[in-house]
């Protein structure tokens, strides 16, 4: 698992103190969405369909830490529109990082390489980027040539200067998944720290609707892509939520566990759907009707979905509280097998 | 129109990623973008993006939709390229451009100094360059009466700012009080006004240090207490030497200009003859000056007190004005 000690520490210690106050809902990571707007109109991005107006507005750096604190998760997803575009990111990279805060800057890499001076490595920041597959799949993916080379070198330069570096691949229908095997091959290859990988959110407003995984067909992709996996691949993510993906345990959703908040405030109930908007965490998380989201509420918008943020947390949460789970991920963790 | 109707639209407007037109019961109407809703209100994100609005569900007698919607724009857009890709040497900022540079103009290197600590970085040579909020900040020592025009050509800023130190006309500055120009003008020439969106910008961002607006003189040399004196009837607060050629150089290129001068010496007094023109270093004629008598000497710490006032108020001000401008012109 490509998880620092560090973080793993300070992630079970957060997740102890939780269980102590009894407190039934928490918050594990902060999406932190400090602007809509991106360099890159992907097929399947459902996130920056906004007037021009909308797009141009950013969080002050005030209000990101503000945002983190109010809300005291302790990771925090700087995500977006592309964060490299905000005038003022490495200010608030900065700030979240001396509030103790592992910080995970998901970028497509397409401005890293020379905005790489602006930031300082640290164990708590991690370059989070953007790779849908292999160079064909990614660029088609984000609809532009030479991004995938653009994000390699990017990688290359945020390693060579010691910094960590993860990366993020949305799957979708189509993938192959011996060539996605391959590229997990690649990355490691590269020398990252570990890779994320979540089936795509069918998000309504994304231009393409016809690539996007149902639950059966992520369970059997995602078997092929993961069965048997390799000793040099390394998941910056839960081995639970990897079983998970491949249809081994099922989990009901936990949207509390990575509550987003961007320029409208903290939205409900999740990162992928908007329901409106809490003005404080506090009312976000107590006055949610969240009997309405989940598989098994009903609610078609979360039939398809096994997507991270909502899974991640419900994952990491088992292991911690049972101790079947925890023996199940200390298993993966000491043979490498999923 | 019936409550359930209202409901209805008010889902609709929830979904929409356009501008929606609120009718309300007592005929006004309101423009935004509706991002929350409860049971008796929703709320609104007027089309500048700056002013939310809560407006009661009892209030609304229709709503209709007369933005663009964001999301079928991008799905047409995507249709019609589908498949296609963007090509390779798409800019890396995509559709929404580079923030450019700011470039601040000074005449002497003892000026950079303070521009150089409000960027946090050191000052070796005749150029500094920095980087706030996103935008990078060049600044450059361009010697005493001189225009930039040069530096405006290689560096093609989006902004300049002419900078540094000046002697005070109004009798109520003091040495380290800051002048934004409101324009400038050189004698016998005609009084060049500054581009009014940099200039409201700084001034905001000054709030709260003591500054000034109001017009500057730019003269051919250092002026005497007399010449002070004599400009002093025409209402401008401050001289300088380089004000008005930088403002006519950045004219002349279509890039707009800003003035911020820091008052080293106030009405009723002057430089020394030994400061009056542009040298490499300053130490040894000023201890030669000091050496020539008591007098002298007094002056010369005199001298050295407010640069040092004048330099800490540049280094304050422009720490705020960089950050202010260049946050200005990445949200342009």
């Amino acid at each position: 698992m490509g998880i620092p000690a560090a973080q793993m520490a300070t992630v079970a210690t957060y997740l102890l103190k939780q269980r102590l106050a009894r407190r039934d809902r928490y918050p594990l990571v902060l999406m932190l969405e400090p602007l809509f707007r991106c360099n890159l109109s992907c097929t399947g991005c459902g996130k920056i369909q906004y007037p021009v107006q909308i797009l141009r507005k950013h969080l002050s750096v005030e209000e990101c830490v503000s945002a983190s604190d109010e809300c005291g998760a302790p990771i925090v997803s700087v995500a977006g529109g592309e964060p490299l575009m905000h005038p003022d990111i490495a200010q608030i990279v900065r700030a979240l990082v001396e509030h103790r805060r592992f910080v995970y800057l998901c970028t497509n890499a397409i401005l890293l390489e020379r905005k790489l001076d602006e930031f300082e490595p640290s164990k708590y920041l991690s370059f989070s980027v953007h790779m849908d597959g292999p160079r064909t799949e990614h660029d088609h993916s984000v609809c532009r040539e030479g991004v995938y080379d653009v994000a390699v070198s990017a990688i290359r330069a945020a390693l060579a200067r010691g910094f960590r570096v993860t990366t993020n691949t949305t799957v979708f229908e189509g993938s192959d998944p011996e060539r996605m095997r391959a590229f997990f091959d690649d990355m490691m290859e590269l020398g990252v720290e570990g890779m994320m990988v979540s089936p795509g959110y069918s998000y309504e407003k994304a231009p393409d609707q016809d690539h996007f995984l149902r639950r059966g067909r992520s369970h059997d992709l995602f078997s092929r892509m993961l069965g048997s996996p390799k000793r040099s691949w390394s998941f910056n993510q839960s081995p639970l939520f990897l079983q998970f993906l491949m249809g081994k345990i099922d989990f009901e959703c936990t949207p509390w566990g990575n509550p987003t908040y961007n320029i409208f405030g903290w939205q409900r109930p999740c990162y992928l759907l908007q329901d409106g908007y809490a003005k404080t965490f506090r009312e976000l998380m107590e006055e949610t009707d969240w009997s309405k989201y989940g598989r098994k509420s009903g609610n078609p918008r979360c039939q398809d979905c096994m997507v991270h943020c909502g899974f991640e947390p419900s994952a990491v949460r088992a292991t911690f509280e049972s101790p079947q789970a925890m023996a199940k991920t200390l298993a993966t963790l000491v043979t490498g097998r999923l | 129109v019936t409550e359930a109707r209202i409901a209805e639209l008010v889902e609709r407007a929830l979904d929409y990623r356009g501008y929606v037109t609120l009718r309300r019961s007592d005929g006004s109407k309101l423009v935004g973008f509706v991002y929350n809703r409860g049971a008796t209100h929703l709320d609104l994100l007027d089309e500048t993006a700056t002013q939310r609005t809560r407006v009661p569900l009892d209030t609304i007698s229709d709503i209709s939709f007369t933005g663009e919607d964001a999301a079928h724009k991008a799905q047409e857009i995507w249709e019609r390229r589908k498949g296609k890709l963007e090509p390779r040497d798409t800019p890396a900022h995509g559709d929404w451009g580079e923030a450019g540079k700011i470039l601040v103009l000074v005449a002497l290197r003892e000026e950079l100094h303070s521009v150089a600590r409000a960027l946090g970085v050191s000052a070796r040579g005749a150029v500094v360059r920095g980087r706030v909020s996103g935008s990078d900040v060049v600044a450059v020592a361009i010697g005493m009466g001189a225009d930039g025009r040069r530096a405006i050509g290689d560096h093609r800023p989006w902004l300049v700012m002419a900078c540094g130190f000046s002697g005070g006309l109004d009798p109520s500055l003091v040495a380290g009080d800051l002048v934004v120009a409101t324009g400038v003008r050189s004698p016998g020439r005609n009084t060049l006004l500054a581009p009014e969106p940099p200039r409201k910008a700084a001034v905001v961002a000054l709030d709260g240090v003591r500054h000034f607006e109001g017009e500057l003189v730019t003269a051919a040399s250092v002026v005497t207490v007399d010449e002070k004196r004599s400009l002093a009837g025409s209402r401008a607060l401050a001289v300088d030497m380089e004000t008005y050629s930088i403002a006519q150089a950045a004219t002349e290129a279509g890039v707009p200009w800003l003035a911020l001068r820091a008052i080293v010496d106030s009405l009723d007094s002057s430089l020394p003859p030994f400061a009056r023109k542009g040298r490499r270093g300053y130490l040894w004629p000023a201890l030669r000056y000091a050496m020539s008598g008591p007098r002298a000497a007094m002056e010369l710490l005199q001298l050295a007190r407010n640069a040092h006032r004048a330099g800490a108020a540049l280094e304050a001000g422009l720490r705020r004005l960089c950050r202010a401008l260049a946050l200005a012109e990445a949200r342009r």
